[in-house]
Parts: structure tokens; C-alpha cells; sequence
């Protein structure tokens, strides 16, 4: 499973919604009405799931679900490479 | 250095009133297990900060809400040292909702960070303080006794902490163990700015018969106090370090018809 495929299912879980409403383009917070709890329990189990830390400083700049992929790909591409 | 070649660990203390703890028991001569969860850059300055005070620091992340990874936690310091002197229960977290808007979600997380954190590592702890006793002390807040705005499920889980406190301090008592709690009122920290309006804290700061906030270092001195073999007869109990708020609740009213 891709890396955004796995990111998917563990915000739906969080949030209970299904992951087909999960866009690139939405954001967690306004369209998916996730609420500050699910936010920071959706990024502490991506960080348990892929062994990486995700600084809050980071996590603030995230503008919709899209970004917060990318970094985490970006970040699991890094660790690989180490 | 009255706690020279003692090992001492400090959950959340990266930051804030952790961090201070942290730095004034090393300063006593502690060695110092720094635990944070989600800055890792801040555990890392407050781990060379103790080791400038010329004892050892060991950084180690873990989530103390998870017991997966607090027992991850507690099985590096049993492999690594194999003994713990003094475990201090700080992390906290919490999600500021008044009672009707508490969902199980928010009861769930706020209650296994501050509370249930403490029974997994109160018991870990204690197995590593096997006879050699030990000192446990939690950091609690007024939210316990007094009802603050959207503090509900925090207050509550506070109160949880306190009890807790008194049971593990009798249970305990045998083994040479001394468990108590600090509570203070509103702690001049980054992630009370972070929280509270600066108008607030004015409020706060007035309301304080003290004539200033709580800093993080007033609640670092009695917590080395309780970590002291001086506090050897305080057991159980949680000692308030909050200016004198408690103890007058209308002094600002009093303060205004005077003028």
C-alpha cells in the first residue's frame, strides 16, 4: 500500500469518516470537520506508522491534506535512502 | 549535591514546568531521563542544559497516553540503568471543553496522558526502585479542587491524579517509597500564552496575592523539596504552590472596593 493510501485509512479511522471523502485537495479541518484532537491524533499515528517525527512548526504549514502527503512521502523517501 | 549518583526521571520535559524540574534536580547532582513526546528539538536543549550542569541526560520519546510506549519507555531505562530513584509526573495534555462537550474521545486522551500515565509508570517505577525506595512526585493543577473554565475533563483528570497519589503513597509506604503531588495554579509558561488571552493573565497575575504568576522554577523548588530526604514524613499529600490564590478567592474584589 502507497504511502497515501496508508495515510487514508488511518485518518478515517481517526475521524470516522470514509476514506473516499479523503481528497489531496481538502482540508482536514474545514472540510472534514476534523476537530484539534483528531488532528494531533492522526499525526502522532502517521508517526508511529512511518518511524518519523513531524515538528509542529511543519504540521502548521500544511494547507490541506495534500501537503501533509507530501511531507510524510517525502520524509519516508529520506529515511529509505539512509 | 544531596542528589548526587541518584537517577531521576521526568516525563515532558522539554518544555515549561518539566523542564525546570528537570534542570534543578540535575542541578542537585540528578542524573536525568528526559522524556517528550512532540518537540524533540526542545527535549535535546534541555538535555544538554542539564549536561552543562555536569550530569548525565538521556533523551527518550514516548507517548505516556499509549502504554505501548511507555512500557517501551520503561524497558530502555530497565536495560540501560537498571534502577530508577525518582520518577516525576509531569506530561499532560488535555482538551479545553466544558463538561457538556466532553465526548469519550477527548475523556479517553485527557485521562490517559494526566492520569493513567501515572498508575503504568508509578508501577514500572516502583519495581525499578526495589530496594533502594524512591521518591514519586505528579504535577497536578487548582483544577482539581476548583472549577475553572473548559478545564472540565483536565480538572477531573487531575483529581484522578491526586487520588491515585494517596493510594500509591500508603501501598508504597513499605518499600521505602514516598509519593506526593505538586499542584500549582496558572504557570507562567509558553503553552499557557499559547492558551489564555494576555488579558487573563493580567487578571491572573492581580488575583495573585503573591503580586506575580506561578513561574516554572517556584514549582521546581518544592518538588525538590519533595524529593529530599527533609520530606521523608510528607506522604500522600498534594502541596499547593499557588501565590496564595486558593486561600483568597475575593481578594480582587476586595482589591477594587478599596479604590
Amino acid at each position: 500500500m502507497s504511502v497515501e493510501e496508508e495515510m487514508k485509512e488511518i485518518v478515517a479511522q481517526i475521524v470516522h469518516v470514509d476514506k473516499s471523502v479523503l481528497t489531496r485537495e481538502g482540508s482536514l479541518r474545514k472540510d472534514i470537520k476534523a476537530d484539534s484532537l483528531d488532528i494531533v491524533q492522526a499525526m502522532v499515528a502517521v508517526e508511529d506508522k512511518f518511524d518519523i517525527e513531524i515538528p509542529d512548526e511543519e504540521a502548521q504549514k500544511f494547507q490541506n491534506f495534500g501537503d501533509f502527503i507530501n511531507y510524510v512521502e517525502r520524509r519516508v523517501a529520506e529515511k529509505e535512502k539512509v | 549535591m544531596p542528589l548526587k549518583g541518584k537517577l531521576t526521571l521526568v516525563t515532558g520535559s522539554g518544555r515549561g514546568i518539566g523542564r525546570a524540574i528537570a534542570l534543578k534536580l540535575a542541578s542537585q547532582g540528578s542524573d536525568i531521563i528526559v522524556n517528550f513526546f512532540r518537540r524533540r528539538e526542545a527535549a535535546e536543549k534541555t538535555a544538554k542544559d542539564i549536561e552543562a550542569l555536569g550530569v548525565k541526560a538521556e533523551v527518550i520519546r514516548a507517548n505516556v497516553g499509549d502504554p505501548a510506549k511507555l512500557n517501551e519507555m520503561f524497558d530502555t531505562i530497565a536495560t540501560k540503568f537498571g534502577h530508577l530513584d525518582i520518577l516525576i509526573n509531569n506530561a499532560a495534555s488535555g482538551v479545553g471543553r466544558s463538561v457538556l462537550d466532553v465526548d469519550i474521545k477527548a475523556w479517553d486522551w485527557t485521562m490517559n496522558i494526566n492520569a493513567r500515565a501515572f498508575l503504568l509508570c508509578a508501577q514500572r517505577a516502583a519495581k525499578l526502585m526495589e530496594g533502594r525506595g524512591g521518591k514519586m512526585v505528579s504535577i497536578t493543577s487548582l483544577g482539581s479542587s476548583f472549577v475553572l473554565p473548559s478545564y472540565a475533563v483536565v480538572g477531573i483528570s487531575k483529581a484522578a491524579l491526586e487520588a491515585l497519589t494517596r493510594y500509591l503513597a500508603i501501598e508504597l509506604a513499605p518499600k521505602g517509597i514516598c509519593v506526593n503531588a505538586v499542584a500549582a495554579s496558572a504557570v507562567e509558561t509558553e503553552a499557557l500564552k499559547f492558551y489564555i488571552r494576555e488579558g487573563l493573565m493580567k487578571d491572573i497575575r492581580q488575583a495573585t496575592p503573591a503580586g506575580r504568576m506561578v513561574i516554572p522554577e517556584d514549582v521546581a523548588n518544592v518538588v525538590a523539596f519533595l524529593c529530599s530526604e527533609e520530606a521523608f514524613m510528607i506522604r500522600g499529600q498534594t502541596v499547593v504552590v499557588d501565590g496564595g490564590t486558593s486561600v483568597a478567592p475575593f481578594i480582587t474584589v476586595e482589591k477594587e472596593e478599596r479604590r
